[in-house]
């Protein structure tokens, strides 16, 4: 291994290194021809614990290593995946029947069972929190979970201590993950972090934190050997560098450019750009603290926003206005509602209260810079609007972690830019969460909700539950208690050679592409 | 000689230990006293206020500063570097990784910026008098003039770009496989693994940032090499050479340059923060896996753990350059050597 | 001495650069043709004038909020100089008083500043601002508090050696013997002596606040958001560099021409006024 370097292989490194150089293009071709995909994306996770952290912005990472118990389809429709049925046993949605597929392997060839199940997801999040250490996000999204019994390997029957009606779309969400019971009894924590091992399309090779995660189809995936045989994503958190990486041909595909970029790369030869709508929203995360008191002020703020004018200005049109805090064509959105753009509106309301142009409302409105595609733009043209109209507010901007601790503290100001992530597509997880006054994700506390949202969390009746919500998102932008702007968009740049697939959720998974053939 | 050099690189680590712990508290105090909530970042989402004090308690963050502050100190006296309440790994783990490569990126900008200072330095100084020698003047000032991040936005732009020459992503091109982690240092693992073409991939992704940190630095090198020249020629003994009838060339390479490099290695001294603080946004740009980027990384997360090693390394690092500035400025210098 | 420096060509040059563009941030409201906050949807991200799909309405294009860019640039000379100005005031009131305080007074004082600047020297500046960006937030002021917290050792650390080598001159203690009060003697013979090291590092230290005041903007510690400065401009510019080079572009050269003159400037003072500090100390970026 320390064997040192002779001459020759001096001139064969100095060889290649100028290969490398002014021939990019075909270095990439190269690759792909040697089945290698090299994928920009814009985050890293923050650990390998795939049950540690629920972030919305990595779950395409762990999606290559690790499997959740269900899937979603390129349409969000939920799908076998781990667990190939489910059924609840009684009336009152308390205990839940999975039923496991036989021949799924863990990538160190040890096999998974209900038994890897229950550790997951009520074993690890039960148990005791070393000293200085952190609960699993499991923990308290699992919170529930009473007991799993597991009935046979293929087989476990999970018992709520009250009905938790979104299980089945959480069984797809964030943080669940199935891990290998076994290997992390055996290896520890740390260990499992430095080589995590899953059952997912892709085993991790090698990874550099923050700078790059190298990995290869696993031979044994239960769901057939994935058609790429090589990942290497980058991870590059600048979208200019992103860019910039798929236009030089250093990355095969990149993921969340800039909307005028992918417009533009679109039109370069052999490359392809794609602009598609997610379920994720952007919305206001609004309060009731100074300004923003009274529910006229609220409602003048959002008939004020001209969302046509943001979505042409910023988003070149793709990214849809929404009238409540849904994303369009997801079970929680009303179809026939609109809330209209109306300065004349805004201005009367305003003066209602005793406000105008020229005594204006003054409003603190908190927003990120560079977090969420064209975030600090959107914050200052609905500055520029609501100036118009007479609400006079005074832009900052944060970090993401600011927004986390003042939301945690309820000190948010009137207003903040935030884009909500929503994969699974269930209304529990917009209005649900947005509205509830309990819950932390609230910027909005709107105690009158507090029981008709708790009913909603546990109403067993799909179709009343969508219904609930859908009368739910609309009472709230009516009362000015919700101020939703646009559906968001996901933005991808690839090489021609690439057949990109197209996940309604946003989602961007290596295991569902392939080369096309040259 | 050695021995001496040695004395000077100990006195002045130990020198260095009251700073590095007045750092250290003062960091401590300041991050503490912000009105960061690292707690509220770290909770899952629906987490009762019952879950935040008991993290809180868990984080030590329930009690005075003071106390916490001894007990930091009292782990890290231990070789406890403590965990990151983001990336829940080891801090030292952390650091462990970023620190090579942060280094490898110094000491090639370094070496860059070093040699085409020198190179300026020699070339203003064989001009002198000339109008070309005012129009590198000129150039150098210009040059100053354009901070480092929008050096490594343009390199981008030109280089990587427009002339697809150089990569600008990371350390490695997606076909290689990390050499085996012997030092943790990229271009020493792949020369100690043998793996050459490993190692040319490696030197082809530093180029470009690299290059950002030494185009900085090369003008203010330049200039102060040139100016020293300007003195050193005029010693006796520069004039004693002339009349022994030693090459002009000779002179200025054998004997003035080497009393010219003093102001110069004192100067890198001066710069060594500058050169550090520059590759925080370098390492950003470039997606390059540094320290810098585990900075922002914990900025942005509020992981006070996190920022409060980084700093401090920091800190070390630069502490560390001018104590080998310091050393290396007496092995040049003919007059201490004769001493 | 004002008639060496007027010979110097830098100093002229620089001196008229700054000059003019103090003139353009005194009378930016007169010359921008736009308010520079106004945002018109309709048109973001025009090019200039010249260049093929150019208004003459917007000689300079517009950003991505469709904002006039050559109004935005003229305004964003007042926060540039402002800053420049008030951060480089702040920053060598504080050193030079307590190089003048450890200088003069030696000992235990000096000792203590001393040490205080090694500590601040051990901090990269970026990573200083970065962990004051956690904390003071973002505005105009804060850019100039964290310069100035930053920055002062700059002076401290130059003049206080400056301080050493006069306070060996032999008018010093006769200017005590005479009967002068430490702090006359301080303000009548010290002062004066470093002042022109002071005026130097001073248009050094303008030039260097315009770089800090892009660089904190870059990383998010910047203005408020409706002010318009150079930094700024380039931070919002920049994922729209290959539409719009010119939003780049353009506030670079401003904030290259802005460093520039005060580098010049203070350049040729350096050259004028003390020579041989060339040898000692590069202007340190």
């Amino acid at each position: 291994m320390t064997q040192m370097l002779d001459r020759r292989s001096v001139l064969a490194g100095g060889a290649a290194a100028l290969m490398a150089m002014g021939v990019s293009r075909e270095v990439l071709a190269q690759a792909a021809a040697a089945g290698q995909l090299t994928l920009s994306f814009p985050a890293d996770v923050p650990t390998w614990d795939p049950n540690a952290r629920s972030l919305a912005a990595v779950q395409s990472l762990y999606k290559m290593v690790f499997d959740q118990p269900l899937d979603q389809a390129t349409d969000m429709k939920a799908q076998a995946a781990l667990v190939t049925a489910w059924r609840y046993l009684d009336a009152g949605g308390l205990s839940l029947e999975l039923t496991f597929r036989d021949d799924v392997l863990f990538h160190d060839g040890s096999r998974m069972t209900a038994e890897d199940f229950r550790y997951s997801f009520f074993e690890r999040p039960r148990a005791p929190v070393p000293d200085g250490g952190r609960r699993l996000d499991t923990a308290f999204l699992w919170r529930r979970i009473r007991d799993i019994e597991v009935t046979s390997p293929t087989r476990a029957v999970v018992q709520f201590s009250e009905p938790m009606p979104s299980a089945i779309a959480w069984l797809y969400f964030l943080c669940s993950y199935v891990v290998p019971k076994a290997y992390l009894e055996r290896v520890g924590l740390d260990e499992f972090q430095r080589r995590p091992i899953g059952t997912g399309p892709y085993r991790l090779t090698e990874y550099q934190q923050g700078s790059r995660i190298t990995l290869e189809a696993f031979d044994r995936y239960w769901g057939g050997r994935p058609a790429i045989p090589r990942i290497t994503v980058d991870i590059v958190r600048d979208p200019t560098a992103r860019v910039a990486s798929v236009e030089a041909r250093r990355a095969h595909v990149a993921v969340d450019v800039p909307i005028r970029e992918a417009v533009r790369l679109g039109t370069v030869r052999g490359l392809a750009a794609r602009i598609d709508l997610t379920a994720d929203i952007m919305l206001l995360q609004i309060t009731r603290n100074g300004g923003f008191e009274r529910d006229q002020v609220r409602l003048a703020a959002h008939h004020a926003i001209n969302k046509d004018a943001i979505s042409r200005a910023f988003f070149q049109g793709h990214a849809l206005p929404i009238s409540v805090p849904a994303a369009r064509g997801t079970p929680g959105y009303p179809e026939n509602f609109s809330f209209p753009f109306s300065e004349e509106r805004a201005v009367a309301l305003l003066r209602e209260v005793g406000h105008g142009p020229d005594r204006p409302v003054r409003i603190k409105f908190f927003t990120t810079n560079g977090v969420f595609p064209n975030d600090f733009d959107m914050a200052r043209a609905i500055g520029q609007m609501w100036r118009r109209v007479g609400i006079e507010a005074d832009i900052e901007s944060i970090e993401l972690s600011t927004y986390q601790e003042r939301l945690r503290a309820n000190t948010l100001p009137e207003a903040t830019m935030f884009n909500w992530g929503n994969a699974a597509g269930d209304p529990e997880m917009y209005g649900g969460y947005l509205l509830d006054p309990r819950a932390i994700f609230s910027a909005f506390k709107a105690e009158e909700y507090r029981d008709r949202i708790a009913a909603l969390l546990i109403e067993p009746d799909e179709a009343k539950r969508f219904e609930g919500y859908r009368a739910l998102h609309r009472d709230a932008v009516e009362k000015g208690y919700s101020i939703p702007l646009l559906q968001s968009v996901r933005t991808v740049v690839h090489q021609a050679s690439v057949n990109y697939v197209k996940y309604d959720n946003g989602w961007a998974l290596p295991q569902a592409w392939s080369f096309r053939p040259a | 000689m050695a021995l001496i050099a040695f004395q000077i690189l100990l006195r002045r680590l130990l020198l260095a230990a009251p700073i590095v712990l007045c750092v250290s508290a003062l960091v401590f105090v300041v991050l503490r006293l912000l009105p960061a909530d690292a707690v509220a970042m770290s909770l899952p989402p629906g987490a009762t206020a019952a879950d935040y004090d008991r993290l809180k308690a868990e984080l030590g963050l329930d009690r005075s500063i003071f106390a916490q502050y001894m007990i930091w100190l009292g782990r890290f006296a231990a070789g406890d570097l403590g965990a990151s309440i983001h990336f829940r790994r080891p801090v030292a783990e952390l650091v462990g990784t970023a620190l090579p490569n942060t280094l490898e990126l110094v000491a090639v900008g370094l070496v860059l910026g070093v040699a085409a200072g020198v190179a300026g330095g020699l070339a203003m100084f064989a001009w002198r008098g000339r109008a070309a020698e005012q129009v590198a003047d000129l150039a150098a000032t210009a040059l100053m003039s354009i901070p480092e991040f929008l050096w490594a936005l343009l390199l981008i732009l030109g280089l990587g770009v427009a002339l697809p020459l150089l990569p600008f992503v990371g350390r490695l091109a997606p076909e290689f496989a990390l050499p085996p982690h012997i030092t943790g240092f990229l271009l020493l693992d792949s020369l100690l693994a043998g793996r050459a073409a490993t190692l040319g991939s490696a030197l082809l992704h530093l180029v470009l940032p690299s290059l950002a940190l030494a185009i900085a630095l090369a003008p203010l090198i330049m200039r102060v090499l040139r100016s020293s020249l300007l003195e050193v020629i005029l010693d006796d003994y520069v004039t004693q050479a002339r009349l022994r009838g030693i090459p002009e060339r000779t002179i200025l390479l054998r004997h003035a340059l080497r009393n010219a490099a003093l102001p110069t290695v004192s100067l890198i001294g001066v710069q060594a923060g500058f050169m550090f603080g520059g590759t925080v946004l370098v390492e950003v740009i470039f997606g390059y896996p540094g320290l810098g980027n585990l900075m922002v990384d914990a900025v942005r997360n509020h992981d006070l753990p996190v920022i409060q090693v980084v700093a401090l390394v920091y800190c070390l690092l630069v502490l560390g350059i001018n104590a080998v500035v310091d050393v290396l400025y007496l092995l040049i210098n003919p007059k201490l050597r004769a001493a | 001495m004002i008639a060496r420096m007027a010979a110097s060509p830098r100093v002229v040059l620089g001196a008229a650069l700054v000059l003019a563009l103090a003139l353009v941030a005194l009378f930016a409201p007169v010359i921008a043709p736009h308010d520079p906050a106004e945002q018109d949807l309709m048109y973001t991200l025009l090019p200039p004038a010249w260049a093929a799909g150019g208004e003459a309405l917007y000689p300079f294009g517009t950003d991505s909020l469709g904002r006039c860019m050559l109004s935005r640039l003229i305004h964003g000379t007042r926060v540039a100089l402002y800053v420049a100005v008030v951060a480089a005031f702040g920053a060598m009131l504080l050193g030079t008083t307590l190089a003048l305080i450890g200088g003069y007074c030696g000992g235990r004082v000096d000792w203590l500043i001393g040490r205080a600047v090694d500590v601040w020297m051990a901090f990269p500046p970026v990573v200083l601002a970065l962990i004051l960006l956690v904390g003071l937030g973002t505005g105009v002021n804060m850019v100039i508090i964290a310069i100035i917290v930053i920055d002062w050792t700059r002076f401290c650390r130059v003049i206080r050696s400056e301080v050493l080598v006069v306070m060996k001159r032999d008018y010093i203690p006769a200017a005590r013997l005479s009967g002068f009060s430490h702090v006359q003697v301080v303000l009548r013979e010290v002062l004066p002596a470093v002042t022109p090291l002071v005026v130097t590092l001073l248009s050094l230290e303008m030039g260097i606040a315009v770089i800090v005041e892009a660089t904190m903007s870059f990383v998010g510690l910047s203005v408020e958001a409706d002010v318009a400065a150079w930094g700024v401009m380039i931070a919002d510019a920049r994922q729209f560099m290959n539409q719009s080079p010119w939003g780049v572009v353009l506030p670079m050269l401003a904030i290259f021409l802005a460093v520039f003159a005060f580098n010049l400037l203070g350049d040729g003072l350096r050259r004028t006024l003390d020579p041989r500090l060339m040898v000692a100390r590069g202007p340190a970026a």
